[in-house]
């Protein structure tokens, strides 16, 4: 999958040179970067969906694979929405998606319908969130990963331990899944076309979220809560609404996980299965929604089948990590970001415009992104020295 | 009775191997506000190192020891490569831990594999004794663990309280900056304080190896108490370090024998009543 495509590859075959006047291959090479600026972004995203769609009509392992990533990439991005926007890195996102699974699964064991099972699990997920909110949201920065990791591994220790209810270690299947008439879930191929709109629904929503007057105040929020505070936001209630919508999304990416999978056990919700969620986010680049994605579909086919082949893949994905976190932390989707400054640059360069400058039509999002001096990775605490301080 | 005095003893052994953990945890916190989440990986790994030890030299104390000097010299080497470069962001260190939890993990599964082990004990600490007045029958090896975490509770107490390089940790906690600016050379501190809450996490591998056993998932399970006893005891706070551990160590031991559904969730209650009640944790001081 090459969402984002890369955009810089039509101006790095013909380097030009500043100074010179514009001749007609300068001239050519200008029309393709800015139709290139002006179309990569959809021409990707389409092509992205077609393959998709031709990948999972499909029966053999891509489509397995992209369903699976699809279903860890709703759970990404919505974590990417709170983590990369309001600078809450949450460890326990795959608890919730877990929360979601379960609570499906038992509600069917119980001899509720499909229907009614997925209409509780949502209750149950927003519930739980909406109440452990209230403890977590109290925290910020490193103390809040320090709370969510313990609540992970809480809900973890409920799936493992609380066997009446979860059947501990063995897991609980699900049997039925829903149907309306001829859209039935249990038909794997409407199960598939499922999982992808629900990615997709998802997708447009987190993008339209941190679009949204709320998206911006939680990038503020990140940047500097004290000042929005000072403005009059109310801050924490917005960092509570963006947990609320980070693990309701988790719990739908868990019904639709035990759709899939047929069946939820504890290590889904296990403490490494709370870190991939993470790695996920950051390896596709914390503050860009389409990076998770990515980045869920890399770390599920390094899970399902490098797995085989590369043994020691754990390894690799932690020193890939440490890597990322080291020399690029924008993640796969800081790069992309990078090649489209170039290209804005170049196209500036070409125009004849002062050099250095940023283009004029740098978008909002690259501007606030990866443009600042620590990428995504300098969240709140980047500047120790203006933390509050009320050390008597 | 007898069984809720053996089940307080356990909880106190439990307390003794969790502040080992977690009492390095909460002064690397503290002076160098590192949020390592590796803590857990390097107790566990620690352990498995004193275990291959012991069971090729039959000696226990050489597995102890090697296994501190081993994870010493890994925050060593940590602490002056991976952390100083990432030294700009604490959410960078954070994550960058969180990636050498997949490496120290799989490597250990790689050389140790995936079924549990225990750390045997030599001759008179295998056995048990019958102890005074309450006439119970309990392990040596557990009250020797116990022994052991109360002397080194006292050994840093002396160290932070008492010594130069204490107060210029404890200095450190507080206001690091204004340390720096007085001349005093935090970069050694820092070394120092990572180095030495690596090699008490490695020491607490081996005698956690001995009651709690080595197992693929014990590193998590050992950071959530870890990170419990900062949330109760404070981030960063010595005193509430020895505190929290008293009081998670007892808890999660009564929550696995009396609610054994709910061991993990009891644990939550006072870190949840903490939250609540006091943010910043029972000891812990106000922008820490």
């Amino acid at each position: 999958m090459t969402a984002g495509g890369p955009p810089a590859s039509a101006g790095a075959t013909t380097p030009a040179r500043p100074g010179r006047p514009a001749g007609r291959l300068t001239r050519l090479t200008l029309v393709i970067l800015e139709q290139s600026r002006r179309l990569t972004g959809p021409v990707a995203g389409v092509a992205a969906a077609v393959v998709l769609v031709l990948i999972l009509q499909g029966n053999g392992f891509a489509s397995t694979l992209v369903e699976d990533a699809l279903v860890y990439a709703i759970a990404a991005m919505a974590l990417d929405f709170m983590a990369g926007y309001a600078g809450m890195v949450s460890l326990a996102q795959a608890g919730f998606l877990g929360v979601g699974a379960y609570a499906v699964a038992i509600a069917e064991n119980h001899f509720l319908s499909p229907w009614a099972a997925v209409g509780i699990a949502l209750a149950v997920v927003l519930g739980a969130g909406l109440a452990l909110g209230i403890v977590a949201v109290r925290t910020k920065g490193v103390s809040f990963v320090i709370i969510t990791l313990a609540l992970g591994q809480v809900l973890y220790g409920l799936a493992f331990q609380w066997t009446g209810l979860s059947e501990g270690d063995n897991g609980i299947t699900v049997a039925s899944l829903p149907a309306i008439g001829s859209f039935d879930l249990s038909n794997p191929l409407t199960l598939r076309m499922t999982v992808l709109a629900v990615f997709a629904v998802t997708a447009l929503l987190l993008v339209l979220f941190t679009r949204s007057p709320f998206g911006l105040s939680l990038r503020g929020i990140r940047s500097n809560e004290q000042r929005l505070a000072a403005l009059g936001y109310r801050t924490s209630l917005h960092r509570y609404l963006a947990w609320v919508i980070a693990v309701f999304f988790a719990g739908v990416a868990g019904i639709l996980y035990v759709f899939v999978q047929g069946l939820i056990t504890p290590t889904t919700m296990a403490f490494s299965a709370n870190g991939f969620l993470v790695v996920m986010v950051v390896l596709g680049g914390l503050g860009s929604i389409w990076g998770p994605a990515i980045g869920a579909l890399v770390i599920v086919l390094f899970q399902q089948e490098a797995s085989t082949y590369v043994t020691r893949w754990q390894t690799l994905m932690g020193l890939t990590l440490i890597a990322v976190v080291l020399f690029s932390p924008g993640g796969f989707w800081g790069l992309v970001r990078a090649a489209g400054r170039r290209r804005d640059a170049l196209i500036t360069r070409l125009r004849g415009g002062p050099a250095g400058e940023n283009g004029p039509a740098t978008t909002a999002g690259q501007a606030s992104g990866a443009g600042q001096a620590g990428g995504p990775l300098a969240l709140e605490t980047a500047h120790p020295g203006t933390e509050p301080r009320q050390t008597p | 009775m007898q069984e809720f005095i053996a089940q307080t003893l356990n909880g106190l052994t439990l307390a003794g191997v969790i502040f080992l953990v977690s009492s390095g945890f909460t002064l690397v916190f503290g002076i160098m506000r590192v949020t390592n989440l590796a803590h857990g990986a390097v107790y566990l790994l620690g352990g498995y190192i004193g275990y291959s030890v012991i069971q090729s030299t039959n000696n226990f104390f050489l597995g102890l020891a090697v296994a501190a000097l081993a994870m010493g010299a890994l925050g060593l080497g940590l602490e002056r490569t991976l952390i100083t470069w990432l030294r700009r962001s604490e959410m960078a260190e954070l994550l960058a831990t969180l990636g050498l939890i997949y490496v120290i993990d799989d490597v250990a599964l790689a050389i140790w594999g995936g079924n549990p082990l225990t750390v045997n004990l030599p001759g008179f600490l295998g056995k048990s004794s019958t102890l005074p007045v309450s006439g119970i029958v309990y392990p040596n090896g557990r009250i020797f663990i116990l022994g052991v975490s109360v002397v080194v509770a006292v050994a840093l107490y002396y160290l932070l309280r008492r010594t130069r390089v204490g107060a210029i940790v404890r200095a450190g906690v507080d206001d690091r900056e204004m340390v720096g600016a007085l001349g005093v050379n935090v970069r050694l501190a820092n070394t120092l304080v990572f180095t030495l809450g690596a090699l008490l996490a490695g020491f607490a591998g081996v005698l956690g190896g001995t009651v709690l056993g080595l197992y693929t998932g014990g590193d998590s399970d050992m950071l959530l108490f870890a990170l419990a006893v900062v949330i109760v005891g404070g981030l960063g706070s010595f005193e509430g370090a020895i505190l929290g551990s008293l009081l998670i160590g007892l808890v999660v031991d009564y929550g696995t024998a009396y609610f054994a559904a709910f061991a993990y969730s009891v644990l939550f209650i006072p870190v949840i009543v903490v939250l609540l009640v006091k943010p910043q944790g029972l000891l812990g001081r106000q922008g820490v």
